[in-house]
């Protein structure tokens, strides 16, 4: 019986359902189908490291849920409210509030399972291309596969339960704590107006919202500039203060903006304007706190995805920098140069190799600091492609691929013009700095700097590290790294020592290969992309629904303002105009923050990072691609919003 | 009342909801004619039909059957395009509930009527304020309708639907929801407008004493005229007491007479 009221309830209230109904849907279908990615034994396997994503996954659906929560009670708290009538009349015609509260908790139970099982559905589909997308980044080939997680769903019915249990027990309350006059006449109570804030006190917010941001600016580049933890304490100051100021400006501004334009008299007097202004200075001043923290939020969601696209695509576009050799070796023991033959022919056995270098690195004591011969560094300098150097025998150079030695070795090299090495006097007489990615691991300097020196002169000092590079036909296997680390620590490799030297107690061996790095550093771009794009569309979701929920909160009340206007003779074509313009408006303003932010962001990263990022455009590619999804889910949600708004207000 | 023009004509209007194969009658056959600068009254009780018929001439509501002809112009013809102009440029509405807009102040709520009627811009502020001379309520020009008294809100009402000198000011039980001084100013307001500005008025009321400052009074029941009074030379206490005898005819229940 009650299950039979509360559908034919559900039917009849179906427009105030539908924005709710849909947001659950696709906060569902987006839990799940992250979820799932996270738990998918197929992406699992792809790479050592992937269990991230399944941790990032998790951690990050209970953050949505417990935001969703929120948005939840905020939504069923807006359905009551259009309901109090109804739910009066029942309690006059005798229904016990037990029984009403039994009457709504079905209803919201009927529509919350309704798009949960949806939201299940659509997620299972969405999961086969994540995944298709996921397998496109490793060049794994993939055709498209329904994919159904029981784990990711275990989670989600409780993330589910959770979220969508808090809300409506929160909304039964309020029904068993109102009074049947409250409910009934809800809708007749007096809008309570806020008082105008005065020309002087907009203009000490301003002001105050502009030194906000000015010196939340300022703490960015001095954070930037200090190379230790302290920089940390900077940025969350910055951060705090940008928030803050943007905010007040944001509050302040449209109120502003509207009496600015009032101040106009042909602007103000022509046609319907008045009305319009009327409209938009009352929603400033009722749900402008909202909107601002609405653009804030977007603002935040908006950066997310678009630093976590870029954090992981430059991860991606840079590995060829990280790992500029197929395969390093690097050992700190002074073994002979043929010790490593047998390497080679191992890794041949697995993957071709194409060329292979053999060197050492010295020991200069004088410097505390690793050498390489000029012609080492020569014969790595053309593996990788790079021009030849040459200096004379009373010359050194210094190679330095680790941006933050850079300024310091330049300062100790202006300080101080020459060096002495085994009594000869070096000179760098340009002191130049060579840059170019040559480090891998410590393959040139344990430090990311290396000292580059005449032949002569590191035939006379200690070679005590030896290295290994190699370029191979294939660019070779992730598994090459495991493989020779096996090799290494197996009896089968017979190293010898240098003449006169010994063993020292404990001896490092590092082993890098690119192909091991790249898998692994596509991990790191799946899971910071994947992260960042999951909790930022939650994100905008739930900030539209507020937008969209606020906006039918006021049809009641826009409902009389319109039935007025169309009296005093304002045209049906006027009103609809009148409508768009409106809630154009309305979800125009929480959209300008977060444009000129990603706008700048874009356009900063764009002069600052362009230069390390290896594929072209790709930050303009990832900015517009973050500008995209938010500007389709955030029209979807104008558009229904518009939709129903108008269906209500003009009958 | 012979030497002036007739204004507002309604031929044998009928207005019925179709609720299935049941078919209510609202308007049974309804006729009468208003002259220019006339002050009618129409009073019924609930559901005589006359707030259906209101709704009629406002182009709110459409008729099933008959004519209504405002300057000979059939007012039930007009298509859907030209209504708006149609109301804007002959109507004047005032409502029992007000209907000013809470966002706007009185000066704007005044204003909007102008500016909907595309009046030059620099005309819309000595207009408003003439207009807020003549109703008094100049002193109240920039305070917002939450901030004023019932009365106020009234003659803002008022000065809205004055503002554009429509041909036909219609109001719809214009002292319903004002206490018994308030509706005194008003309705004396009224008066003033209709003799002043010589403005015709149609007034749809169930209160007597309001009615008795019309100069003609219609009395519909089940959705048929009644009865007609006019007030001619009699004072404002006989005309109550002649409108009270005719509810009384009508069954007693029409109104509330205490």
């Amino acid at each position: 019986m009650y299950l039979k009221l509360a559908l034919r309830n559900i039917k009849r209230s179906a427009k105030d359902y539908v924005i709710y109904f849909v947001t659950i849907i696709l906060i569902v279908m987006l839990m799940y189908s992250f979820l799932a990615l996270g738990f998918s034994d197929d992406i699992i396997s792809m790479s050592e490291n992937m269990s991230m994503l399944t941790t990032g996954m998790t951690v990050f659906s209970v953050i949505v849920s417990l935001i969703s929560s929120y948005i939840v009670s905020y939504a069923v708290q807006f359905m009551l409210r259009q309901r109090k009538k109804e739910f009066a009349i029942y309690e006059l015609l005798g229904m016990e509030v037990g029984t009403i509260q039994k009457l709504f908790f079905i209803e919201n139970s009927v529509i919350g399972v309704l798009a949960f099982g949806i939201g299940i559905i659509l997620g299972t589909g969405i999961v086969g291309i994540l995944a298709g997308v996921v397998k496109s980044i490793f060049q794994v080939p993939h055709t498209y596969q329904i994919l159904f997680s029981s784990e990711a769903f275990v989670l989600c019915v409780i993330f589910f339960v959770c979220m969508y249990g808090a809300g409506i027990v929160r909304a039964v309350r309020i029904i068993k704590r109102e009074k049947i006059v409250d409910l009934l006449y809800d809708s007749r109570k007096n809008e309570m107006f806020s008082k105008e804030i005065s020309t002087r006190v907009q203009f000490v917010h301003v002001i105050f919202g502009v030194l906000a941001i000015v010196v939340g600016i300022f703490l960015i580049g001095e954070g930037m500039s200090q190379q230790s933890n302290a920089t940390w304490i900077y940025l969350v100051a910055s951060v705090i203060l940008l928030l803050v100021g943007l905010y007040d400006i944001y509050r302040i501004f449209p109120i502003m903006m509207i009496k600015f334009v009032k101040k106009n008299a042909k602007m103000k007097y022509t046609e319907c304007n008045l009305f319009f202004l009327g409209q938009m200075g009352h929603r400033i001043q009722s749900s402008g706190r909202m909107m601002a923290i609405t653009a804030i939020l977007f603002t935040l969601s908006l950066s997310t995805m678009f630093v976590g696209l870029l954090l992981g695509a430059g991860y991606k576009a840079n590995m060829k920098v990280y790992y500029p050799y197929d395969v390093g070796v690097a050992i700190d023991a002074p073994f002979t140069k043929d010790s490593l033959k047998s390497l080679i022919s191992f890794v041949d056995s697995k993957c071709p190799v194409q060329d292979d270098n053999i060197y050492y690195l010295y020991d200069v004591d004088e410097y505390s600091i690793d050498a390489l011969a000029l012609s080492d560094y020569n014969k790595l300098r053309s593996m990788l492609g790079f021009e030849k150097v040459e200096m004379s025998d009373d010359e050194y150079l210094v190679h330095c691929d680790t941006w933050n030695y850079t300024r310091e070795i330049e300062m100790a090299m202006k300080s101080q013009h020459e060096i002495t090495v085994t009594g000869v006097e070096l000179y760098n007489p340009q002191s130049k700095i060579y840059q170019e990615a040559m480090e891998q691991f410590q393959m040139a300097g344990t430090n990311g700097y290396v000292l580059v020196l005449p032949d002569h002169i590191t035939s006379n000092l200690p070679a005590n590290k030896i290295r290994l590079v190699l370029k191979l036909e294939n660019e070779g296997i992730a598994e090459l790294r495991s493989e020779i680390r096996r090799y290494l620590n197996s009896g089968e490799w017979v190293a010898e020592i240098q003449e006169g030297e010994e063993l020292p107690e404990q001896v490092t061996i590092g082993v890098t290969v690119q192909a091991w790095g790249v898998s692994n550093s596509l991990t790191g771009f799946t899971s910071i992309s994947f992260c960042s794009l999951y909790m930022s569309i939650a994100f905008i979701l739930l900030s539209c629904t507020i937008l969209a929920f606020e906006q039918l909160s006021t049809l009641d009340k826009n409902r009389r303002s319109y039935q007025t206007i169309d009296r005093i003779g304002v045209s049906r074509t006027m009103q609809r105009k009148l409508i768009h313009l409106e809630l154009a408006t309305f979800f125009f303003i929480p959209f300008v923050l977060p444009a000129i932010v990603i706008f700048i962001l874009m356009l900063s990263a764009q002069s600052l990072y362009s230069s390390y990022i290896m594929q072209e455009n790709i930050i303009l590619l990832y900015g517009f691609v973050t500008i995209a999804i938010f500007v389709v889910i955030y029209y979807l949600y104008y558009v229904t919003t518009c939709f129903l708004y108008r269906r209500n207000i003009i009958r | 009342m012979a030497d002036k023009k007739e204004l507002l004509k309604l031929e044998h209007i009928q207005k019925w909801y179709d609720c299935g194969e049941n078919a209510t009658k609202a308007i049974e056959d309804i006729s009468f004619s208003i002259q220019e600068g006339e002050f009618v009254g129409i009073m019924g009780a609930s559901g005589s039909g006359k707030t259906t018929m209101l709704n009629c001439i406002s182009t709110i509501d459409t008729v099933s059957d008959g004519s209504i002809y405002l300057e000979g112009l059939d007012v039930t013809a007009i298509n859907e395009k030209d209504i708006a102009s149609f109301r804007r440029e002959n109507l004047g509405f005032i409502f029992q509930d007000f209907n000013l807009l809470d966002t706007l102040t009185v000066f704007e709520n005044i204003a909007l009527a102008l500016t909907i009627n595309r009046v030059p811009v620099k005309q819309v502020d000595a207009l408003v304020q003439k207009m807020a001379e003549k109703l008094n309520i100049t002193d109240i020009l920039e305070k917002y309708p939450y901030q004023i008294s019932g009365g106020q809100k009234q003659r803002c009402a008022c000065a809205r639907a004055l503002i554009n000198n429509p041909k036909l000011i219609l109001a719809d039980e214009p002292t319903g929801a004002l206490d018994s001084h308030s509706a005194k100013i008003l309705l004396s307001t009224i008066r003033r407008i209709n003799v002043e500005f010589g403005t015709t008025i149609l007034m749809v009321t169930h209160d007597a004493y309001s009615a008795s400052y019309a100069s003609r009074i219609l009395f519909l029941r089940d959705g048929a005229i009644f009865a007609e009074i006019q007030k001619e030379n009699d004072t404002q206490q006989v005309f109550f007491d002649k409108i009270l005898n005719v509810l009384t005819a009508m069954g007693g229940d029409a109104c509330d007479v205490s």
